[in-house]
């Protein structure tokens, strides 16, 4: 259907329109028109995605005059795959009712290990290893010496590409990795650097959010990227997580030794390089003496990971004259890592702030703060001056730099914990030094300072003026939706008891109570026995979960379960794991049914859906807190109340509140969808807990549903499901309406349209 | 009594006053035999049983001697007359047996083979459907039991059930048991420390499928360097060792014994199986994949001790295999099903199977091509917005009413609606097709198929849901008219034992429709026949829908006749049709009476 909202024709690939959608999109546009950033909470299972998608490009094809770039921030690979795989139904309709002047070219960017197509370097193991693998055959000094020498392995989909120039671009069209790949095996072109390369031209470019929040890859990738772009964060309740973590840098033991290593080796390849080629190393130091002429001009498969620091804080000027010459740079990284090892060498946990910090490597390993500062673009010269291909085996050094130029570069927001063993494991000694990062505005402020529009969405962004609190922003709209529904597809419920009334709960006095896992237990027996097709448990984490599920099996309740149900769990291992959610799936569609054990805060409660019959019923065992003792979450918080004056109690539970709302709110897809959700503990039946649920969880649930044993939530269940068996009619009951039509927009447009929406 | 013949003394008549032939009877199961005294007499009698049909005898006390009466089916009769009356009374008694077992037999073999011969499996398959559904039994005792419909009659038009019955039967296989293997839990005798595992080849089968290096270790280690006793042993040994979780011991005793780490390591062959299948696996769940995005957590970058985040400890790995592990592959395995289908007897046999299967499973999964075809599919279907497109297309798997109720109570609405008109109808569309267009569309649709081929679903998708819709349209619409509650539906208002013989009577009056307009045009006596059979079972239903309708209570009388109407009108045309036809038919022919009514 297409629509007019104000000036912009909207074209939207599908026959209906969810009310909620469309109001959605009146809101983006005023966000777009203001040109300021904005920050949209709209419920999950009512098409956020396509709604964004269509608008944003429907907005930059109305304006031919000054095009918008649209760039997509997702969480991970797979919601890539899937905003692709929209976009591309979306461009196929454009394309139909518009012709070739809506054509757009789209292209998901991720790193070699995803792109690359070259077998020999795809065999590698592990992301780094694929890196260090294809610098190895595309280096520039490689192919310099292959040039001359036939026998250097070079990468022949690589030399194809440099050989193509220009003439290497990608068609207009919607690209996902998958079509990248075979696109560039057609071609004989690297789609890793031809991705790179189409990404400044792209009209829309989706990426992984490190690609723009994280200074290391944004540094090298996301640096051209026009003003006038808008940047959308899609599932961004945990944004604030992913800029701290992306300036966070810890030190144990092994990284120590392996900088150790490291550092030896360079230092036998300086002396190599002194004995037969000198001049190289006298090069470096003048290029170095003239200021730092490491950026721009390098070629592209030189670069590394860029500068750990934000680009507004990296000095532009030449590097101190102490660390100039290689081997004097090398002295003062061992006098670094001796310092480190020392203060690892603690008997209790310390907490100090970058500034005493660097104060007391000043004094006990006579590095000042501005060396310390230049460590990582020093290390950077010099790797690429002594021609090192094998990144992937200097990880630690690295490490090492990065955190000294973080200390050096910050001196609020960020503080120094030292821990000499994990709290949880106190008789392992593993002393671990963490340089964490507590401010998330400041990974952000400079995306928000660059582009002119960013848009932050997600289901669950509630309360929802916390946010630009921590991010450190002013949206011009901020707004919630709540969900118009045909029918109660959602049923959320809170259980507090078992069925001997004995209340529920992973308290941390309770957790471990035999009475409280065997009710959790029956819980979720009984309900295998009443919910078609697939279950869904989180729990509040790996240990408990894999406390419970040993419980279980020796009591013979997971044999029980196991009767009706084929059981897959969520284990550390991202291979397994994936696998797991692979067979659950084919479970559920082939009909057998199964329930997946999953973890809050895990990799599958973040990214994966369990819509339709893949998710008739989700159970929250818990409260899924954060480890309140955690050393750095203290120090969070303290930071938080100081400087935000954000209270440690609210926090923490909008913390884990979030997480539940995450985890429960995959179950639905669309309003054809339904699905129960289940909170397993007394705790959220108090106001304080349950009122900071998103909106349009908390509209339905009722309050006879609040308060639950085991035998009361199995008969609302039953009565649910036998509900949401009948047929219906889809475009809503009397009054309102929860589908429109495209004549419902144009009757709307003259006029009513609030009456019907709100 | 239980002898298998009788020998008496007797007089043979051949008529009441025939003073009679003395003679010697002489019966057996097969036969009855007189022999005269006086061999030059002529009554000699030689009688297969079969032949006989009835019998009668004088009654002790009355004033008549010893009779018995024997009726053959040509309407003769063989008297005798006994000595005394406990003489007859042997025979009568033996007579009786012989005709009730004769009947017996002359009943079922009759009936059941009458011009087929079954073979004992599709004999015993019938029964065994007769015995799943009582609905079937009933109308089988009602119509065949009673000689309304042959046996042949009856199941000829059930052919697809027998066929469907015989094909599943060959198909389904039995997939694995869902509960684990570490769930065999071993018996103790009591007094020694010693425990027996009871191995079936079931279990067997199942541990190689769940641990393929198991599978590669007993192909390799058996018989040549072990037995399979000793295997065994060594196996739970292991699986003991990990039940008790102390992965130091395990890692000891591993060391010691090469074969033994063989079951304590991780199961190499598991993990280069999951590489290949991740490829495959669909992008929208594909997790791996976002591990190569993920810059923040490079070694040590990123927040490591914080709450979320959890480390495991990694001294001895190698020998730790964690309960999910064990979960998860028992459920990958359980859902791929059983590839083989070898009877499990011998373990070598079982373990030699499963190696073929494997190969040949894994060849076909490095030749097809088209996996990734799929995975684009089904990651179009996981975007795609159900309720916000128009119809749907998908393809559908065929309709298949396991409840004719449902059917039942949708066409009482339709009758509701045009309880009349719909036979008029009919008709008027019949008519207007001329011969000439009928075979023209014929025509043309066979050309059609002939060039295309038969459309996939062969009924086009939009039509069948146009059909279905109306159909449970008008399911919803009665029971929004009558019934209040969703629930329920006009029958279940009905008392349990009305709605029970409602029931039959629909089933049986499909029935004998069903038979009566099959046999229809009357070319063969046989089905001239048939057709009298089955009218005069119909005219009988009449007064006992009658009896039901009279039976019910007031309030629901009205119910009731309408659910009968349909009933009524159905048996309305068919008698109507059969007289229509018998008058057309003495018209013609003028030798039948017209007695018929």
């Amino acid at each position: 259907m297409k629509f007019q909202i104000e000036d912009v024709t909207v074209y939207f690939p599908y026959d209906y329109i969810y009310p909620e959608q469309y109001s959605y999109m009146i809101e983006l546009k005023r966000a777009l028109d203001a040109k300021g950033h904005c920050l949209l909470e709209m419920p999950t299972g009512t098409g956020k995605t396509i709604a964004l998608l269509s608008l944003i490009t429907s907005y930059s094809l109305s304006k031919p005059q000054t095009p918008i770039k649209l760039i997509y921030c997702t969480r991970t690979v797979h919601e890539m795959e899937k905003t692709l795989a929209e976009l591309k139904l979306l461009h196929n309709y454009q394309i139909k009712h518009l012709g070739p002047q809506a054509r757009i070219l789209a292209i998901g960017l991720s790193s070699r290990k995803n792109l690359c197509v070259n077998p020999t370097v795809l065999a590698a193991e592990n992301r780094d290893s694929v890196d260090a693998g294809c610098r190895k055959l595309t280096a520039s000094w490689v192919r310099a010496m292959a040039a001359e020498n036939p026998n250097v392995p070079t990468c022949q989909f690589f030399e194809n590409y440099e050989r193509a120039a220009s003439a290497a671009v990608v068609p207009p069209g919607v690209y996902t990795l998958q079509d990248l790949r075979v696109f560039g095996k057609e071609k004989g072109w690297c789609p890793y650097f031809l991705a790179r390369h189409m990404v400044q031209f792209a009209n829309v470019v989706v990426y992984s959010y490190q690609y723009l929040l994280d200074p290391k890859v944004a540094g090298i990738i996301s640096k051209e990227m026009q003003k006038e772009s808008v940047v959308v964060f899609d599932e961004a309740h945990n944004i604030d997580n992913v800029c701290i973590e992306a300036l966070s840098v810890s030190v144990r033991r092994q990284t120590l030794e392996g900088a150790t290593r490291n550092l030896n080796r360079i230092s036998q390849e300086i002396d190599r390089f002194k004995a037969t080629d000198a001049s190289r190393l006298r090069a470096e130091y003048n290029r170095l003496v003239e200021g730092l002429a490491l950026r721009g001009n390098l070629p592209i498969t030189d670069n590394w990971l860029s500068n750990p620091a934000l680009p507004d804080d990296i000095l532009k000027e030449a590097v101190p004259g102490n660390i100039r010459r290689a081997e004097h740079f090398l002295h003062v990284l061992r006098r670094l890592v001796q310092y480190l090892r020392g203060r690892l060498d603690t008997e209790n946990v310390e907490k100090e702030s970058p500034v005493s910090f660097v104060a007391s490597i000043n004094s006990h390993a006579g590095i000042d703060q501005k060396t310390l500062k230049f460590c990582y673009d020093r290390l950077h010269s010099l790797m690429l001056t002594l021609e090192i291909t094998d990144t992937d085996e200097f990880l630690h050094i690295q490490t090492i730099c990065d955190f000294a130029t973080l200390v050096g570069t910050y001196g609020r927001g960020f503080s120094i914990i030292i821990e000499p063993f994990d709290e949880r494991m106190p008789h392992i000694p593993d002393p671990i030094l963490q340089l964490s990062c507590h401010d998330a505005s400041l990974a952000i402020k400079p995306v928000f300072d660059r582009f002119q529009s960013v848009v932050i969405t997600s289901g669950t962004l509630s309360p929802i003026d916390l946010y630009p609190r921590l991010l450190n922003f002013h949206p011009v709209v901020s707004r919630s939706f709540t969900m118009s529904l045909t029918r109660d597809c959602i049923c959320p419920m809170v259980l507090t008891r078992g069925s001997d009334q004995l209340p529920v709960s992973t308290k941390f006095d309770m957790r471990s109570d035999p009475g409280v896992v065997r009710n959790y237990g029956k819980l979720l027996l009984e309900m295998v026995s009443v919910v078609p097709d697939g279950i869904v448990c989180f729990f509040v984490s790996y240990s408990y979960m894999d406390g419970i599920i040993n419980t279980w099996n020796d009591s013979g309740i997971l044999k029980e379960i196991m009767q009706h149900k084929l059981v897959f769990i969520e284990t550390q291992d991202v291979v397994e794991t994936t696998l797991a959610l692979d067979n659950y799936r084919r479970a559920c569609d082939c009909g057998r049914g199964a329930v997946f054990f999953s973890v809050a805060r895990g990799k599958v409660a973040e990214g994966i859906d369990f819509d339709r019959h893949y998710g008739r019923l989700v159970i929250m065992f818990g409260v899924p807190f954060q480890y309140t003792l955690s050393k750095i979450l203290l120090a969070r918080l303290e930071y938080l109340r100081d400087t935000f004056q954000i209270k440690e109690g609210d926090f923490l539970t909008f913390d884990a509140l979030r997480q539940a709302a995450q985890c429960v709110g995959r179950v639905i897809r669309s309003k054809a969808d339904y699905g129960m959700m289940i909170f397993a503990d007394k705790r959220y039946s108090r106001h304080d807990k349950r009122s900071k649920l998103p909106s349009w969880i908390l509209s339905h649930l009722r309050d006879v549903n609040l308060n639950l044993s085991t035998d009361m939530a199995l008969h609302i269940a039953k009565e649910f499901l036998r509900k949401m068996a009948q047929p219906y009619e889809k475009i809503g009951g009397s009054g309102r309406k929860t589908l429109l039509s495209e004549e419902d927009l144009e009757k709307m447009g003259d006029g009513g349209m609030d009456e019907m929406l709100y | 009594m239980a002898s298998t013949h009788v020998t008496k003394r007797a007089k043979y008549k051949t008529t009441i006053k025939d003073p009679g032939t003395p003679g010697t009877l002489r019966m057996t199961f097969e036969k009855i035999l007189f022999v005269p005294h006086n061999p030059k007499s002529a009554g000699k009698l030689d009688v297969e049983f079969r032949y006989i049909k009835g019998k009668k005898h004088t009654k002790e006390g009355s004033n008549k001697p010893p009779w018995l009466n024997l009726t053959n089916n040509q309407n003769g009769s063989f008297i005798f007359e006994f000595e005394n009356y406990s003489d007859l009374q042997e025979c009568r008694d033996f007579v009786g047996k012989v005709l009730a077992k004769g009947g017996e037999v002359s009943e079922k073999p009759t009936v059941a083979y009458p011009d087929e011969q079954l073979s004992a499996a599709e004999m015993e398959l019938r029964i065994k459907l007769l015995q799943e559904d009582s609905e079937l039994q009933k109308l089988h005792k009602q119509f065949v039991l009673s000689g309304v419909l042959t046996e042949t009659e009856f199941w000829a038009t059930r052919k697809k059930l027998l066929d469907r019955e015989a094909s599943k039967k060959t198909k389904q296989r039995l997939g694995f048991k869902s509960a684990m293997i570490s769930d065999i839990k071993p018996s103790t005798d009591g007094r020694t420390n010693k425990v027996t595992f009871n191995l079936t080849p079931e279990v067997i089968l199942q541990i190689f499928a769940e641990k393929p290096a198991v599978h590669r270790a007993f192909l390799s280690y058996v018989p040549n360097k072990m037995s399979e006793r000793t295997f065994w042993t060594k196996y739970f040994r292991a699986e003991y060792l990990h039940s008790t979780k102390n992965s130091i011991a395990a890692a000891a005793e591993a060391a010691e014994d090469e074969e033994l780490a063989v079951f304590l390591k991780q199961d190499d062959i598991l993990a280069s199986e999951a590489r290949k299948k991740i490829r495959r696996v669909d992008p929208t769940l594909d997790m791996e994949a976002d591990e190569g995005d993920d810059y923040t957590h490079l070694p040590d970058h990123g927040i490591l001790r914080e709450g979320s985040k959890e480390m495991t400890e990694s001294q001895n790995e190698l020998y730790k295999r964690s309960l999910s592990q064990d979960i998860n592959r028992h459920a990958a395995v359980v859902l791929e099903g059983r590839a083989v289908d070898v009877e499990l007897e011998d373990t070598k046999a079982v373990a030699e199977a499963l190696a073929q299967s494997k190969q040949k499973s894994s060849n076909k999964g490095e030749s097809d091509g088209d996996t990734s075809r799929e995975r684009l599919d089904r990651l179009s279907r996981m975007t795609e917005i159900e309720d916000l497109q128009g119809p749907n297309t998908l393809p559908l798997a065929p309709l298949c009413i396991k409840d004719p109720r449902d059917y039942f109570d949708s066409q009482q609405a339709n009758a509701l609606r045009s309880s009349g008109d719909a036979l008029g109808e009919i008709e008027q569309i019949k008519c207007g097709l001329s011969t000439q267009e009928v075979y023209g569309s014929l025509r043309e649709s066979i050309s059609s198929i002939k060039a295309m081929g038969l459309k996939e679903p062969i009924v086009k998708p939009e039509v069948a849901h146009q059909v279905f819709d109306a159909l449970t349209n008008s399911i919803s619409n009665t029971k929004y008219h009558i019934g209040k509650n969703p629930q329920e539906s006009v029958l279940d208002r009905l008392p349990r034992k009305t709605k029970e013989e409602l029931l039959h009577h629909w089933t049986s009056i499909l029935e004998l429709l069903k038979h009566f307009w099959a046999s229809y045009p009357i070319t063969t006596t046989y089905l001239y026949v048939k057709v009298n059979r089955l009218k005069d079972a119909m005219s009988n239903i009449y007064p006992q829908l009658e009896e039901i309708k009279g039976s019910v209570p007031s309030e629901l009388r009205h119910q009731v006749s309408l659910l009968v109407r349909p009933m009524h009108q159905a048996l309305d045309a068919a008698i109507q049709h059969y007289e229509a036809s018998m008058q057309k038919r003495s018209a013609q022919s003028g030798e039948r009476p017209n007695g018929y009514v």
